[in-house]
């Protein structure tokens, strides 16, 4: 097929302008990178854009020895962890009898649940109750309050509904108990929605940020996202994290807080080429049941 | 179903009398059920302690709370802390706020995923199409923590790069973070720049449910590539555009804590204090729990009462969620 002049310029015009929100997205990532990367002459002189000037690791080496940011980031995979299995459990067992037909009072829970979704019950009866069951700095009072998102109950409540009810039939009929048609039949037919899920829960823990900033007071067990937080928003790094004097010579507070931007987003980076198809299969699940 | 047909007809085990043959249903039903509802527990648990009892502890927003009295012991004060919220200059201007900054949101935010869906369903190279996807869909992934130190680091006036690169070109550099109007502008842009290009996958779904037979309708017809979209696409995203605009049209009351919080800063506080951090700020940090409770219930009271306009709204486009 021959384009007429007019879609060839409209087809150049779109892929100019695509190209250039592509770069928007991109390019603030590697300019942060860059500054993590460059030397401190370089930095305040304003020569950084794309590309490291005067190479070197030194904001890095300040950040890991004089930061606790390695305890953050264990800490923040802690959390991920265990946080998504907590919540992929209970939103299996949510999900799960309110997908069967015969369940009682299906109709009433699952109301009661959408109900949660649409009305909130606000931070501060949230904040005493948390703090009425003991939990302030413990890491329960990040997994538990938000461990069901009902987004997410739905869309695995749908998943199972659509299963054929002829596989039900066939375990009944060979006497096959809940758990085994669970383990045998449900679980290993759910495998590509349960990893979109426990993605869904994993990016969302690894990213949290209020929850921990509310609830945790102990400096040891903050995540990494509150403590880049800090040392972005810190007047003087030095004092607010106790630097040695030497090392505080020979590094700017912006390369120190670039550098600890990227230990944010390299993780992220890392695992985001696995992860894209199944949030883009998340979201088109949402937008066919939306 | 064989199976089930069986059962209801056979005469043998009770001999066939309509009663026992519920009976027994009744009794098959109740015997499915209680796996479920043992794994069920939990989740009814769950549902009580962490959702319902602390939308019962609202009720301390019509109460004077102090910690040595408790939700139950401390005194009632009716609707004053309410009566506060719009006689007190800052809690009103902080309503004023969320108003705003969710409004121009929502209309900010809109067009964009709507135009990068169209552009992306013009591109026929694969390889490009791929990556500009995947390109315009990382800044979802990353927290705001991340775009907030992305934004101030970059706009940060003594040493952001674009106050570099402004410095060079004009000679000048430009307080971004802290004049109302260029904040406002950069805490927009920041959410475009973020959500925009993920924003963009529900309407590609549904342009992918677009008959190819109307394009092809359309081109014998002599219709141009404008005109196709115009005739075509748009008409065929309609019900999505209509849905997602509704939808956000709901969530005029929902400015996320984490946006706020990780871009606003003192000297642009009477545009930048929104309920959320209204909330942190008085509330948790200020311990005026009573008067900040109030605030989040009126919040909540606001964004159900838009959740259920728009859904009857919804409903008369045939769209309705439930």
């Amino acid at each position: 097929m021959r384009l007429t002049r007019g879609e060839k310029w409209f087809n150049l015009l779109n892929y100019v302008l695509l190209s250039a929100a592509s770069l928007t997205c991109l390019l603030p990532l590697v300019n942060i990178g860059a500054v993590s990367l460059s030397s401190n002459e370089a930095i305040l002189s304003g020569k950084v854009f794309l590309l490291p000037v005067e190479l070197n690791v030194q904001a890095y080496s300040i950040l890991f020895k004089g930061t606790p940011v390695l305890n953050a980031f264990g800490n923040s995979l802690i959390l991920t962890a265990v946080g998504t299995a907590v919540s992929m459990l209970l939103t299996f067992l949510a999900a799960y009898p309110l997908s069967r037909p015969d369940f009682y009072n299906r109709r009433f829970f699952t109301l009661a649940i959408v109900f949660t979704m649409i009305f909130s019950s606000g931070v501060i009866p949230q904040y005493l109750l948390v703090k009425s069951l003991g939990l302030i700095n413990s890491y329960w009072a990040i997994w538990l309050p938000a461990a069901i998102s009902a987004y997410n109950m739905l869309i695995m409540k749908n998943h199972f509904e659509n299963l054929p009810v002829e596989l039900e039939e066939a375990a009944r009929i060979d006497g096959a108990s809940e758990l085994r048609f669970i383990g045998k039949i449900v679980l290993p037919l759910s495998i590509p929605m349960l990893a979109t899920l426990s993605l869904f829960y994993g990016v969302a823990m690894w990213n949290n940020f209020m929850s921990v900033l509310i609830y945790i007071n102990d400096a040891n067990k903050l995540n990494l996202s509150v403590l880049v937080q800090q040392m972005v928003r810190s007047q003087s790094l030095a004092q607010d994290f106790a630097l040695r004097p030497e090392d505080i010579a020979q590094s700017t507070p912006e390369g120190v807080k670039s550098a600890g931007v990227m230990v944010m987003i390299i993780p992220l980076l890392l695992v985001y080429p696995f992860i894209q198809k199944y949030f883009v299969k998340g979201a088109m699940i949402g937008a066919i049941k939306g | 179903m064989q199976h089930t047909a069986l059962d209801k007809n056979s005469p043998l085990p009770l001999k066939g009398s309509r009663l026992s043959t519920k009976q027994i249903q009744k009794r098959r039903r109740f015997k499915k059920n209680i796996p479920w509802l043992i794994m069920f527990v939990p989740v009814v648990a769950y549902y009580i302690i962490f959702k319902y009892i602390p939308m019962g502890g609202n009720i301390i927003a019509f109460k004077n709370y102090n910690f040595t009295d408790g939700i139950w012991g401390s005194p009632w004060v009716g609707v004053d802390n309410f009566k506060l919220l719009f006689t007190d200059p800052l809690a009103f201007a902080t309503i004023r706020n969320t108003f705003v900054i969710a409004f121009l949101s929502i209309v900010v935010n809109f067009p964009f995923p709507v135009l990068l869906a169209l552009m992306f369903n013009e591109v026929r190279k694969q390889w490009f199409k791929k990556t500009a996807q995947t390109l315009l869909y990382l800044p979802h992934f990353l927290s705001w923590v991340i775009v907030g130190g992305l934004v101030i680091t970059l706009f940060a006036q003594e040493s952001g790069t674009v106050n570099h690169l402004l410095q060079q070109w004009t000679g000048e550099t430009f307080p971004f973070l802290y004049k109302p109007a260029s904040w406002l502008a950069l805490f927009l842009a920041s959410g475009v720049w973020k959500e925009a290009g993920f924003a963009a996958i529900i309407y590609l779904a549904a342009l992918g449910n677009i008959d190819p037979s109307l394009y092809e309708s359309a081109a014998l017809d002599g219709a141009g590539k404008m005109r196709k979209i115009w005739h075509v696409t748009l008409p065929g995203i309609r019900p999505v555009v209509v849905l997602m605009l509704i939808l956000g049209m709901g969530r005029v009351m929902d400015v996320g804590f984490d946006q706020v919080y990780n871009l606003q800063n003192p000297i642009v506080s009477n545009v930048s204090e929104v309920i959320s951090t209204y909330i942190y700020r008085m509330g948790l940090q200020g311990g005026q729990f009573s008067l900040t409770a109030a605030m989040g219930l009126f919040e909540a009271v606001i964004a159900l009462a838009l959740i259920l306009a728009t859904n009857a709204v919804a409903r008369r486009f045939g769209q309705g969620l439930w």
